[in-house]
């Protein structure tokens, strides 16, 4: 796919904290890419450099091979969505969507029509006439959304537009908007704090941690082999048990001493390669492991500290190796306060190795 | 989200502006105070300390200071004790009629200063309605009380300004979540605990900014003590005599101690008041007011506030029943016993009686046009372009209002009788452009503080929105900032218009007989006893400030629909 936006080594500082540092990214043409961080990352400063809003100190923006780094918002044709929709509220409903159309000099005729496929697009044909404020939370989303996308941008900016609506609807509204934007193949950045959401709509998911990029891919990868401790976490339940590394990563995959003679094979990252001996705290996927009697070879012994229901299975905490794993079981046996022995299922599937920094404890 | 946001560089026109704004305000904010000041030191061409020890060696200069301190300080007290409680009345019970006279109750605002203390003075003076009634009720062989001195002053000051405590009170209490009240109630408070554990505490930001308020406008007071003080002086009625007895000197440092003096009360207060603000937290469900239940509350809560309201409104009336009043036939009569509508036919019928009319109409209005432009333009530069010196250009704006009418007018009369361009200075005296200029500086603070309030509750995301679909600065600017605007614009625009129309304080300093506005045609009406004229005047008013007032309100409400 070809890179039809590319931010090069964004750098942003407000008062000599850096909100975004040295952030590179290339979204292909027609793809989704969403930013994906918890709040406070600099998600929403990334966006903002991008449709020009916010000037970065160093780095440049590219569309389509042209570099608009220094270009005013107005003249750089991209549609934005804000969080709070920053409709207009003394505009009615035609006059909001309207009103790209109309900076870009269009005729009555021609802004009247191309009104109307909007609404029609964001299927609320019919509103034209109404004022935005009577709009329900929903409706209003995808009015800001008609108004976006009516001048027909060259890349489209989300920032947690749906973070205003309630829970079913906005699962319900993000389906649609992948489909809808799918559909008229547009270059898409979306900002969210939600990882569901992001598995949901993204092509690709860039996750930011402190204004850094700590990983860009699918989410299948971003699930199955995250580069960071942080990505791990973030996307997806992990527990975390203390070991050491025995032997020399081959393939991608070391074998992690836990105890005297429990060893298991876990996914190591590509980046930081780990050496021989290196203290390493192993993360696992609840889903990964199994319980085991506790004489069977290389089991983990443990303690059951909490049980939880979670419809077809059942998930439990158990408390081992000076960590705290979850255990995804069908069986309903064990209970808080059990001795369990615990294996991973399929290793190294969902089994992470990450060096542990000196100074860092033993535990999860 | 705000503040912060980084801008583009700014064009060479953006940089004309602020040059412009930072130079007309220093000029005429600044200017004509430091020039009062150098000449309040300066004698025969040297500079000296003279003036100050005459003045501080003076027993009558430092007991005026003393009475202006002394009188504000009680007015606050006063009107405090007035419009708090009818606030707390009016915002939590549920009465009938509560709705009229909760309105009623802030009707002395349509009297300008002038015009409150003559038409108090027609109801409460040696010779007027209510005394006349008293008199005659109880016999006496004469008035029960005198209308003079500081007790006068504070009568008059109590009732025109327990407005700000009952308008800033009532504001404060609309902010409050009415969950509060039924939150103190759920832990057992009773009424008595829930006002002072809690809406009192909540409300002192509120009760800080009206006790602000009312301290200023009094130590500014001029009309009260001017008209009914007698021999009771205060710093205002101080330097404005100095100055008619061309002891000019000591008016200028009589000016500047009073000016001194406001500033240091602002100063401290003033950042009181920005560093505590209580927000409702959310709009719940519950009920603000509670009906009134028990069967005598039913009948005294509306019964005291209908009796409290009319006691407001006698004045208005008051000045209206004198307004009909047939020249010269109300001599001892208790009531006037001849009426007629010519007072308001002669207003209209020549072109000297109207002159004032149009002097105050027209100099309000370029006052208030350019107050307006003053102040948007800075509120863009301090809130949307945060440009550097934007906490100067925010004194600026608001220095005016800590700078009592008095100090105005003199700096103003001062500075401009000379002709020196080379200093920025032309004479401006004898012409309406100095009035115009001193409306100008007198209403910069209100559209100042209305456009700041405007621009920072301007969501920064609607002009991004803007800007992401295509629209320029002006495009922008036209379409979306003015618009979102305009309530701030008309709130700002109809106080200072009505400022303007019923100025009185600075008119007095700089007016000359072609230029002189209503409040001054008022003025020499009344000292040739002609009261019905002075009266219908002040009707006129009245009705001139509640139509701006009214005009204003609709402007909001349509911009914020
Ligand atoms: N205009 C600003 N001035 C100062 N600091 C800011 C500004 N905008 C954002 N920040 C800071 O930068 C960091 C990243 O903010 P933001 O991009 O809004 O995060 P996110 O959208 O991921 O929640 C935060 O620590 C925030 O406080
Ligand atoms: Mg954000």
């Amino acid at each position: 796919m070809r890179a039809f936006l590319e931010l090069e080594s964004l750098t942003r500082v407000f008062a000599g904290t850096p909100a975004v540092r040295e952030l590179s990214l290339q979204v292909g043409e027609h793809e989704i890419v969403t930013l994906l961080g918890p709040s406070g990352c600099g998600k929403t400063t990334t966006l903002r450099m991008i449709a020009g809003f916010e000037r970065p100190d160093s780095g440049r923006v590219v569309v389509d091979g042209r570099d608009v780094t220094g270009m005013p918002p107005q003249k750089r044709g991209f549609g934005m969505v804000f969080q709070h929709y920053a409709l207009f509220p003394h505009l009615s409903v035609a006059e909001n969507v309207a009103f790209g159309l109309e900076t870009a000099g269009l005729g009555k005729a021609e802004i009247e029509s191309r009104v109307g496929r909007a609404l029609d697009l964001v299927r609320l044909p019919g509103t034209q006439g109404r004022s935005v404020s009577s709009l329900s939370g929903g409706q209003q989303q995808r009015i800001a959304l008609a108004r976006a996308l009516a001048p027909a941008p060259k890349v489209l900016l989300l920032d947690e537009p749906l973070s205003k609506l309630d829970a079913a609807l906005r699962e319900q509204t993000r389906r649609e908007l992948r489909s809808l934007v799918k559909e008229i193949g547009m270059t898409t950045v979306y900002v969210t704090h939600d990882q569901e959401e992001a598995f949901d709509l993204a092509d690709r998911i860039a996750v930011l941690r402190q204004g850094l990029l700590d990983q860009v891919g699918p989410a299948e990868q971003l699930y199955r082999r995250p580069a960071t401790q942080f990505v791990a976490t973030f996307l997806g339940r992990a527990g975390a048990v203390a070991g050491t590394v025995e032997g020399v990563p081959e393939d991608g995959v070391v074998m992690c001493r836990l105890g005297a003679d429990i060893c298991w094979p876990a996914l190591a990252p590509a980046s930081a390669p780990l050496t021989k001996g290196a203290a390493v705290r192993l993360l696992a996927r609840p889903e990964a492991l199994a319980f085991a009697p506790s004489d069977q070879e290389a089991v983990l012994n443990g303690q059951v500290t909490e049980r939880r229901f979670a419809g077809s299975f059942y998930v439990y905490r158990v408390s081992a190796g000076g960590g705290e794993l979850e255990v995804q079981s069908d069986s309903s046996d064990a209970k808080p306060g059990d001795r369990v022995g615990v294996v991973p299922r399929a290793a190294p599937a969902g089994l992470f190795a990450f060096a542990r920094s000196a100074g860092e404890g033993d535990g999860a | 989200m705000s503040g912060g946001r980084g801008h583009q560089r700014m064009a060479w026109r953006g940089r004309l502006l602020v040059a412009a704004v930072f130079a007309i305000l220093l000029w005429a904010v600044v200017y004509p105070n430091l020039t009062v000041i150098a000449e309040s030191f300066r004698a025969d061409g040297t500079i000296t300390l003279r003036h100050y020890v005459q003045v501080f060696s003076t027993p009558s200069e430092l007991r005026a200071l003393w009475s202006s301190i002394w009188i504000s300080a009680a007015t606050v007290l006063l009107s405090a004790l007035i419009g708090v409680p009818l606030a707390l009345l009016f915002a939590r019970f549920e009465f009938p009629g509560r709705r009229v006279l909760g309105a009623l109750a802030a009707m002395p605002v349509l009297l300008p200063p002038l015009v409150g203390v003559i038409a108090i003075l027609f109801l409460y003076g040696e010779s007027g309605v209510a005394t006349r009634l008293l008199q005659s009720f109880l016999g006496l062989q004469s008035p029960p009380w005198r209308l003079q001195g500081a007790s006068a002053i504070l009568a008059v000051h109590a009732y025109s300004m327990y407005v700000y405590f009952y308008l800033f009170a009532l504001a404060g209490l609309a902010r409050l979540d009415p969950a509060m009240f039924e939150a103190a109630a759920s832990l057992g408070a009773g009424n008595a605990r829930t006002l002072t554990r809690v809406v009192l505490p909540m409300l002192t930001p509120s009760l800080a900014g009206a006790a602000l308020l009312t301290f200023m406008t009094s130590m500014a007071s001029f009309s009260a003590p001017y008209v009914l003080g007698g021999g009771f002086r205060v710093m205002t009625t101080q330097i404005f005599n100095s100055k008619l007895q061309g002891e000019v000197a000591m008016a200028m440092v009589e000016t500047v101690m009073l000016a001194t003096v406001s500033l240091l009360v602002l100063w401290p207060l003033a950042r009181w008041e920005g560093s505590r603000e209580y927000v409702a937290p959310s709009k719940g469900t519950s009920a603000m007011r509670v009906p009134v239940r028990s069967l005598w509350a039913r009948v005294a809560v509306p019964l005291a506030a209908g009796v409290g309201v009319l006691v407001l409104v006698l004045p208005h009336l008051t000045l209206l029943l004198v307004s009909f009043v047939r020249d010269g036939t109300w001599t001892t009569q208790t009531l006037p016993p001849a009426y007629t509508l010519e007072n308001y036919r002669e207003l209209f019928a020549e072109t000297h009686t109207f002159r004032p009319i149009f002097n105050s109409l027209l100099m309000a209005a370029v006052a208030t046009l350019a107050a307006l432009a003053l102040a948007l333009a800075a509120g863009q530069l301090i809130v949307r372009w945060r440009v550097r010196g934007r906490r100067l250009l925010e004194g600026l704006l608001a220095l005016p209002w800590a700078l009592p009418g008095t100090v105005v007018a003199i700096a103003l009369a001062t500075t401009f009788s000379a002709h020196q361009p080379w200093a920025a200075r032309w004479v401006l005296v004898g012409t309406p452009w100095i009035l115009i200029l001193a409306y100008t500086l007198r209403t910069l603070p209100l559209t100042g503080r209305a456009a700041l309030a405007g621009y920072r509750q301007l969501d920064p995301s609607l002009e991004e929105a803007a800007a992401s679909l295509g629209a320029g600065p002006w495009r922008t600017l036209r379409r979306v900032t003015i618009p979102r605007l305009l309530p701030a614009i008309a709130a700002g625009a109809s106080l200072a218009f009505v400022t303007g129309l019923g100025e009185f304080v600075a008119s007095i300093v700089l007016y000359t007989h072609r230029t002189r506005p209503i409040s001054i045609e008022i003025l020499s009406q009344l000292r040739d006893f002609d009261l019905g004229a002075a009266a219908a005047y002040g009707v006129l008013l009245m009705v001139l400030v509640a139509a701006a007032f009214i005009l204003g309100q609709r402007w909001v409400q349509s911009g914020s629909a």
